[in-house]
């Protein structure tokens, strides 16, 4: 599963904030909430691809956490924990999404720009033209996903983004390994048929 | 067609999720077959291609607003809360409700609490009105109508279980009632002007009921 990156030095570890925050200390829990809001809305975000649901799940992911704080047994990591539940949260919003049939691909969904000094955000300037296509090639990555059904694209940004091990991505969704492996095949197959020619004229 | 194992074997290598065996069993095949060789090498830059530009920790739009919508309603969620146990309070005027022919008779308990019902109002034909309904037990649909006859609202409970011939189900004599609205409740006061009830919703929606009126 997802870890929480390594604290800073001096930072208060989660486990005494979530201790506090189980005793109803709200502002141990409004730290949680800033430490982790950027990793649960980015999840959010992929898989809804839409900024504003996005923002909304991510915010229903954290309320979720509070009110089951009084179950969290401290044997997972609580960024393990609530990325469970962020995940949850926004595959049961596209579930529901689907059923209201409301799931067609809105090209507007992908207008959102990737956060200045995000992780995967390349290092140094590049020279105009490239920070140019680049930026256009990053688009196209992002239509290409959100055309992707929820089920493959749930797999893709499991494995990808948060570089989730099969079984682990087996256990959330949950599905078979097989399941798992097969999606992640199709997945990539659909994402290499749209994105065809960036990737197979430049190799 | 490939079968189904070569398609996982290719991705698996992909993904890092081979043992050292077939690892190198994998590397070897690379090695000898050219179509292989490129279609991997053509998933793999897509890969890196996807993790380049998905980001793992994104910049939340109006970080500040974000943090404090969930203080509002965690604030709002501790209020249900106390809200929730002050039903829950021995002696209280719902305990009725919870007999054990509770069973049967929960969606009709319920659907009365959810049902606010109002004294005449004037230029209405009807004496009452529903501002909102709510049947716990699923297939019960609950309908009210005012019978001027018999000077009294009448509760229609469909699809719902037998009573017991012998049990008593009295309502309660509302003489007017008063909405908050940043509460959202609305409370309910007998002809002395005692409070009954106090009716409001919870953070999903679900209705939550305080009381002070008569014990059960």
């Amino acid at each position: 599963m997802p870890a929480a990156a390594a604290p800073d030095p001096g930072e208060v570890p989660d486990i005494d904030l979530v201790k506090r925050a189980q005793t109803g200390d709200t502002r141990a829990f409004d730290t949680l909430v800033t430490r982790y809001r950027g990793r649960i809305y980015a999840m959010t975000y992929h898989l809804i691809q839409n900024d504003t649901e996005a923002w909304d799940l991510a915010q229903e992911a954290f309320i979720k956490a509070w009110r089951a704080l009084p179950n969290f047994k401290h044997d997972a990591g609580f960024y393990t924990w609530l990325y469970r539940i962020a995940h949850n949260v926004s595959y049961d919003w596209l579930r529901k999404k689907k059923t209201q049939g409301d799931g067609e691909f809105d090209d507007e969904r992908t207008e959102h720009r990737i956060a200045v000094g995000a992780e995967a955000t390349p290092k140094g300037d590049p020279a105009p033209d490239t920070a140019m296509r680049n930026a256009e090639l990053g688009q196209r990555i992002q239509t290409a996903i959100a055309n992707l059904s929820t089920d493959h694209r749930q797999v893709i940004i499991l494995r990808e983004v948060e570089g989730l091990a099969y079984e682990e991505i087996a256990a959330l969704v949950p599905c078979s390994l097989g399941t798992v492996m097969s999606r992640l095949f199709y997945a990539r197959k659909k994402l290499q048929e749209q994105l065809k020619d960036v990737y197979e004229t430049t190799l | 067609m490939k079968p189904p194992s070569e398609d996982h074997d290719l991705i698996r290598w992909l993904d890092g999720e081979m043992n050292a065996t077939e690892h190198a069993a994998f590397e070897t095949r690379l090695k000898t077959d050219p179509a292989l060789a490129n279609e991997a090498q053509v998933l793999r830059a897509l890969s890196v291609g996807i993790r380049s530009h998905l980001p793992a920790d994104m910049t939340v739009p109006h970080a500040d607003f974000f943090n404090s919508q969930i203080q509002v309603r965690i604030g709002q969620l501790e209020i249900d809360n106390e809200r929730a146990q002050a039903t829950a309070a021995p002696g209280d005027l719902l305990r009725w409700l919870r007999q054990p022919w509770l069973t049967a008779a929960g969606a009709v308990a319920l659907a009365v609490l959810g049902l606010v019902l109002l004294r005449p109002i004037a230029e209405t034909s009807a004496n009452s009105f529903i501002l909102s309904s709510y049947t716990p037990k699923i297939g019960v649909q609950a309908h009210a109508f005012h019978d001027e006859a018999a000077d009294a609202t009448v509760l229609m409970l469909d699809g719902l279980d037998a009573i017991p011939a012998d049990r008593k189900v009295s309502g309660i004599h509302v003489k007017h009632s008063e909405t908050e609205p940043q509460l959202a409740a609305t409370t309910l006061y007998d002809v002395a002007g005692g409070r009954l009830l106090m009716i409001s919703r919870d953070a999903t929606g679900l209705p939550l009921i305080w009381s002070n009126s008569p014990r059960g």
